[in-house]
């Protein structure tokens, strides 16, 4: 880079780089024409790169692949020719006699001899024809437009230079250019006019020949002119918005990350987003140009910029990614203790393969390394051939498939001491590698790949409960993929905003003061049943909230009551005498107490073999539930995950057999599966994965004529969690459904039903400053609502008396019990309080008066139902 | 859900009679309606319906009404499980004295696996024989029927696993011209047709529900010959689509027993196996049509050479899946579409092994099933080392040692725990000279393929 020479004034360029898709269609070159020309009008140069239409540079290099058939070479290019006719007739051209001209190069590259041989010069130059096309095509249209465009050969401008050990195949198909600010075309391009249109994806040689850039080509392209010319900006138009926290596939809370500096946007790119190929960074960065990326439907959003660095950045982890697919080589020394030069004998083995190795573990006689996959590790032998050179000096062991986690961010090693909930979520799976990038920016881990599934959303929402990703950074971290993307939601504003009047005129007959709506609990119940048909029967697990007014209203719906005790039973007998179906789910009971649910005439679920050895007898001559576990769990807490070895519930699925002979021994019939598996499950998949592993096991046992997939529908505490989508639960389950027709589903939510239709009133006792926390003490505490403290829950706090003033304090809410966990919510922002303000606790109809104890002796929640 | 059916269910193990009651095929629908009861019980009422059934050319109207015959027959054996009451009733016209013989060894043989299980002796009950017709000749039943000029062209059930696909290839190399059929709702095969590029033809059939209240009532339950029910609906569509043959994708090892029981052979695969493929073919020739080829197009190969040749099409990774377990869920996961835990697993994962490179089977398996010390227990059945071969249509024994074997001499494998162990602990104990993969791969033994298909590459001679 030049660092004496001032940029030259009058010609500040933009480089626009657009994809296949959208250069495809004509209303496409026309978005691409409107923001050309507001570049233009605010008296930029433009310099626009185009990659070929879609699907084309597929069909070429069908082309390339098959070029020993004549035949299919001609079928495949006659589409090719089709589809750019199309094109031309489409943008209403005039002119055919550029595209012709191409499309004339590409039969003659068919009838080219080259061809037979698939000549690595006569590949290139046929990969090079879909760009050519499609820019040619774009000069005409643009210049229609009323944007005068002119067409630049690309291959003039950017040369190509061999590496050192550099294959033939990588010299011509996966080329490199170096590129420093080039003079001689800053001054010249303006004199030939203010817009122009080249190729992506390609370069020649110091032979003049023409050469690929390879994967990624285009935006690299985009970065090279952009270094050539120095250019104020280069901007990527694609289908997305940016690179985000997280794929936003699996994380669609993932936030769009609005500003990076090269290098962690590199490793952001290198370690899984898509969105941009790790190799157009280092041109722009050499450079000292900022790229961003942007979307073209959408060229409001603001995009990702990534430049040289980001100014009063919180240190913060900007994304954590997955890459599958991941072999691990594991190579044990069998020579001496700290033999000299095993390392480098075993990299030139890596080397002679052409195998290039990602992470690195040492140990004083065992050495380990990753391989990302390639084409080449896959369908070739080429893994086989490395192991036996490995062989013949240490013990090799391959592990695969693996999945690296790879958390990514400046200054890794500082945050260390805020992955402890992080790390905790390892704890279960098998880590084979840890590494620790030398220059700091990532933390990675390899794993099983089949025990990652779905771990980086749960790991993105542990990053950010443990402010390790600073998302309130709005420096770096914009709106997530859902507020984005997703069409915009009619979230309704909650009931209790509505009935404030109500609320505080009971909170001023008591507090702490529990209140529930019914219309709440109706619209979810009808929300469940109709949208969810699938489901044969429903049941309300009371022990969620047990009011009588709230199970009157449920079983109105059409649900019938799971109980967990004899005092259930007898609570829902006393409220509806036999009129209601009960399930029974008790867990480690008495004996006696299954005698009761028998005499209450309830449907009996067992879940272990011990009543059943015992007391047999009992459960003579009857039908009986199994509830399983089938030892994959789901939850937002540990304490409300329910399968697993580690969970008291269910019967291990080895010990089915067992079962089945008890019952038998006592005529016991076995006509339902159960299994719930956890609370708050958010993942869609999970109640059809639940209900065709039961089939499967259901179809062996015969006289099983429902399956229980349980509840757990989760509810989303805070305002960023996208709710469950039923839709995908409904259809999810039909699929199941349909294939196993003979089974009835059944299914018993509780929390899902009841947790929005409560809120806890709780009146300010005391306020108080200390170091840099305040304290707001309330009336209500862990007495009053235990899940705070029991799951770490989240509830949304307000201040109901000043509900419309702005939230500008940051305290903790505590209630007046003694002990430090007496914390109803953490770092909350709430208008200014003052004592005797009623507070509001939200989402607390589940799992809140029930809970309640007696501790301190300081009494139980009022209650009240609208 | 049985509020219209006023018969009362008993325990059909309670019952004294299994009756053939009726069949038909409703033209306007292409629904094929197979009846049965038990005694005097609710009717079990099978529906196999034919999508866009073509109208019946007259000259084959005889012909379709003996396939249909034969597929009451056949099918019945799923009912008749549920109770295997000490009679059995054909209410719809005598049987011939093959045929009679025909169903009495399906029903032993496809049944064996279940009667075992559940310790029962068929023997005693299974006397097709006296429901024979007495003809005036004497007994002859040298029956042919007629040649029908059925259209050159190949039915190929598909079945989701490599087997089958397989199949489809070896078709697609000689321009054989054939259509992928399969029964039932399974996404998975219908992805796995869709991607074979052939003609698609996908037959629903649906049990009747009345199994299932049976079963509540405490039926008998257990493994029954559904590739001998396939096959009778496949001889149904031929004659009703017109196609002159039906190719099955059954390997060699699918003719050898999985235990020994009582003096007696049981094959957890007898309806995949040379034995009833002869007997429903003279079935199909005597009664239906003498130009209808039915035959199994890898009889001649092992599981082993299946498994290389399947090898060779990578365009099925994604899709196929041979578990039994895999919940019938086209899943994006591997984990979704290869339970890990099952003999079918196990097999084909040791099966493919020595031919696919190990990232590629990592990738299709999502996990290294021979990595995984817990499942020693699996994979020493499919050795037949201290165990039976498991009931699932997997190789034989010495295949699977075989492919074990190869793999000792591969350093890519050799260090992953069952491979070790199968080296450490069961290879001193055998002969290695037994051991050799390349004999296994040579097309050997009886088969039944058609002339047209000699011209494989790697055919038997």
């Amino acid at each position: 880079m030049s660092v004496n020479a001032a940029p030259l004034t009058g010609a500040n360029w933009v480089v626009l780089k657009f994809g296949g898709t959208s250069v495809s269609t004509r209303p496409r070159w026309d978005k691409i024409a409107a923001i050309a020309k507001g570049k233009r009008a605010q008296g930029k140069h433009v310099l626009i790169v185009v990659s070929a239409l879609s699907g084309t540079t597929d069909k070429l290099k069908a082309i390339c692949d098959g070029h020993a058939d004549a035949g299919k070479c001609r079928a495949v290019a006659d589409e090719i020719v089709a589809r750019h006719r199309a094109m031309f007739a489409e943008l209403e051209l005039t002119d055919a006699g550029g595209i012709d001209a191409w499309l004339a190069k590409l039969d003659q590259l068919l009838a080219d001899p080259r061809r037979a041989q698939g000549a690595l010069t006569w590949q290139a130059e046929v990969l090079a024809l879909g760009e050519m096309m499609s820019s040619t095509l774009g000069a005409q249209y643009l210049s229609a437009s009323g944007l005068t465009t002119n067409w630049l050969d690309s291959r003039q401008h950017l040369l190509s230079e061999a590496l050192p050990n550099q294959s033939a195949w990588g010299r011509y198909l996966s080329a490199q250019v170096p590129t420093a600010r080039d003079e001689a075309l800053i001054a010249r391009l303006p004199s030939l006019g203010e817009t122009f249109i080249t190729q992506g994806f390609m370069a020649r040689n110091a032979a003049g020949e023409t050469v690929i850039l390879g994967r990624g080509g285009s935006d690299t392209s985009a970065s090279y002119f952009g270094a050539l010319l120095d250019a104020e900006i280069v901007e990527i138009w694609t289908d997305v918005a940016g690179m985000f926290s997280a794929n936003p596939r699996s994380v669609p809370n993932a936030r769009l990350l609005s500003r990076l500096d090269y290098e962690e946007a590199q490793e952001i790119a290198t370690t899984g987003a898509k969105v941009l190929h790790p190799r157009c960074i280092n041109p722009v960065r050499e450079a000292g140009v900022p790229l961003t990326i942007k979307d073209t439907n959408y060229p409001e959003f603001a995009g990702t910029e990534i430049c040289a660095a980001v100014a009063d950045a919180l240190p913060s982890v900007k994304a954590i990614s997955q890459r599958t697919g991941i072999t691990l080589i594991s190579m044990e020394s069998i020579g001496m203790w700290q033999q000299v030069g095993f390392l480098a004998d075993v990299f030139e083995i890596f080397k002679r393969h052409g195998l290039s190795i990602d992470l690195v573990g040492t140990a004083e006689t065992n050495v380990t390394v990753s391989l990302d996959p390639s084409e080449n590790l896959v369908n070739t032998d080429v893994l086989s051939a490395l192991c036996t050179d490995l062989a013949g000096i240490c013990r090799v062991k391959v592990i695969a498939p693996c999945a690296a986690i790879t958390l990514v961010g400046r200054g890794m090693r500082s945050m260390l001491h805020k992955f402890s909930t992080v790390l905790a979520e390892f704890g279960s799976l098998r880590v084979h590698l840890i590494s620790q990038s030398s220059n700091n920016l990532n933390l990675t881990f390899v794993v099983d790949e089949s025990a990652a599934t779905d771990l980086v959303p749960q790991l993105h929402d542990l990053l950010i409960k443990a402010e390790a990703m600073r998302v309130e950074d709005a420096a770096v971290f914009g709106p997530s993929w859902v507020d984005l993307y997703k069409k915009p939601q009619l979230q309704s504003a909650p009931w209790w905003r509505a009935r404030r009047e109500d609320l505080l005129a009971l909170a001023a007959k008591a507090t702490p003061h529990y209140v529930y709506d019914l219309a709440s609990v109706r619209a979810q119940a009808q929300a469940l049943r109709g949208t969810i048909q699938a489901v044969d029967r429903w049941f309300y697990a009371i022990k969620a909230n047990s009011h009588p007014a709230i199970l009157r209203e449920i079983a109105a719906q059409g649900f019938g009551l799971e109980c967990v005790s004899p005092g259930e039973i007898a609570h829902v007998r006393g409220i509806f005498g036999a009129a209601v179906d009960i399930l029974y789910t008790p867990n480690f009971c008495s004996r006696t107490d299954y005698a009761a649910g028998i005499a209450a005439g309830a449907r009996i679920t067992v879940d272990n073999l011990h009543p059943l050895e015992h007391w047999g007898d009992l459960f003579a001559g009857r039908d009986i539930e199994l509830r399983l576990d089938l030892d994959f769990t789901r939850g937002h807490h540990d304490k409300v995950k329910t399968g697993g070895a580690g969970s008291k519930f269910g019967l291990a699925l080895g010990e089915v057999d067992e079962f089945l002979h008890l019952a038998e021994r006592h005529n016991a019939r076995i006509v339902g599966l159960h299994a719930h598996l956890g609370s708050g499950i958010l993942d869609a998949k999970h109640w059809k994965e639940v209900f065709a592993h039961h089939a499967s096991i259901a179809e062996k046992i015969g006289t099983v004529a429902s399956l229980n997939v349980g509840g757990g529908y989760g509810v989303p505490a805070r305002a960023d969690e996208a709710p469950l989508d039923l839709e995908a639960v409904a259809a999810g389950l039909a699929e199941v459904k349909a294939a196993y027709p003979q089974f009835e589903l059944w299914s018993e939510p509780g929390r899902f039903l009841v947790a929005d239709a409560g809120v806890l009133l709780a009146r300010v006792n005391q306020l108080k400053r200390k170091g840099e926390f305040r304290y707001l003490g309330v009336d209500a505490g862990m007495h009053t609502l235990i899940r705070p403290a029991l799951y770490e829950a989240y509830h949304e706090i307000v201040n109901l008396s000043r509900i419309d003033e702005p939230a500008t304090e940051l305290v903790q809410v505590v209630g007046p019990i003694c002990e430090s966990g007496d914390v109803l919510g953490n770092h909350r922002r709430l208008a200014r309080t003052q004592e005797g303000d009623v507070i509001l606790i939200a989402q607390a109809g589940a799992y809140g008066a029930v809970m309640s104890s007696d501790y301190n002796l300081r009494g139980r929640a009022a209650e009240t139902v609208l | 859900m049985t509020a219209t059916i006023d018969k009362k269910f008993a325990d059909p193990r309670d019952t004294q009679a299994f009756r053939f009651t009726a069949c038909d095929f409703d033209a306007a629908s292409g629904t094929a309606s197979l009846a049965y009861a038990f005694d005097d019980g609710p009717l079990l009422t099978e529906r196999v319906v034919f999508p866009d059934a073509p109208a019946l050319p007259a000259e084959r109207a005889d012909a379709f009404a003996q396939a249909l015959r034969l597929l009451h027959l056949v099918a019945g054996v799923s009912y008749y499980k549920a109770g295997i009451p000490p009679e059995l009733r054909v209410e719809t016209g005598a049987l011939a004295t093959d045929t009679a013989g025909f169903l009495h060894e399906l029903y032993f043989h496809g049944l064996a696996e279940f009667a075992y299980q559940n310790k029962l002796d068929l023997t005693e009950r299974l006397r097709f024989s006296t429901l024979v017709r007495h003809s005036r000749e004497g007994g002859n039943d040298e029956k042919k029927a007629p040649a029908l000029n059925l259209p050159r062209r190949t039915l190929l059930p598909i079945g989701g696993g490599k087997d089958s696909l397989v199949s489809v290839e070896m078709c697609k190399s000689i321009d054989e011209p054939a259509t992928a059929v399969w029964i039932g709702d399974s996404a998975l095969i219908a992805a796995c047709a869709e991607r074979s590029g052939l003609p698609l033809l996908n037959i629903k059939r649906q049990i009747a529900p009345a199994l299932f209240e049976y079963n509540r009532q405490g039926a008998w339950n257990g493994h029954v010959p559904v590739t001998a029910i396939n096959s009778a609906i496949l001889v149904c569509a031929a004659i009703l689509y017109g196609y002159d043959a039906i190719a099955f994708s059954n390997e060699r090892s699918a003719s050898s027993a999985t235990l020994e029981y009582l003096g007696r052979q049981i094959n957890h695969q007898w309806s995949k196996s040379l034995d009833f493929e002869r007997l429903l073919r003279a079935q199909v020739h005597a009664h239906v049509a003498a130009d209808l080829d039915y035959f199994s197009l890898l009889r001649p190969w092992s599981e082993l050479a299946v498994a290389r040749e399947f090898a060779k099409h990578p365009q099925y990774d994604a899709v196929f899946s041979s578990c039994n377990r895999n919940f019938r869920i086209l899943g994006e996961h591997p984990s979704d579409r290869w339970c890990g835990q099952c003999p079918k697993c196990h097999f084909v994962f040791l099966a493919l092994a020595p031919f696919v490179a190990k990232p590629r089977l990592l990738r299709i398996f999502g996990r290294n099933l021979l990595d995984d010390a817990a499942l020693a227990p699996g994979f020493d059945a499919l050795l037949e080392y201290r165990d039976h071969k498991p009931f699932e249509c997997v190789g034989e024994g010495g295949e699977s040692r075989a492919a074990m074997y190869a793999l000792t001499q591969r350093a890519e494998w050799r260090e992953d725990a069952l491979v070790a162990r199968f080296l450490n602990e069961i290879l001193p104990q055998l002969d290695r000279a037994a051991l050799a993969l390349e004999p296994l791969l040579a097309p050997t033994g009886e088969h039944f393929l058609p002339t047209r298909f000699t011209s494989l590459p790697n055919a038997p001679l």
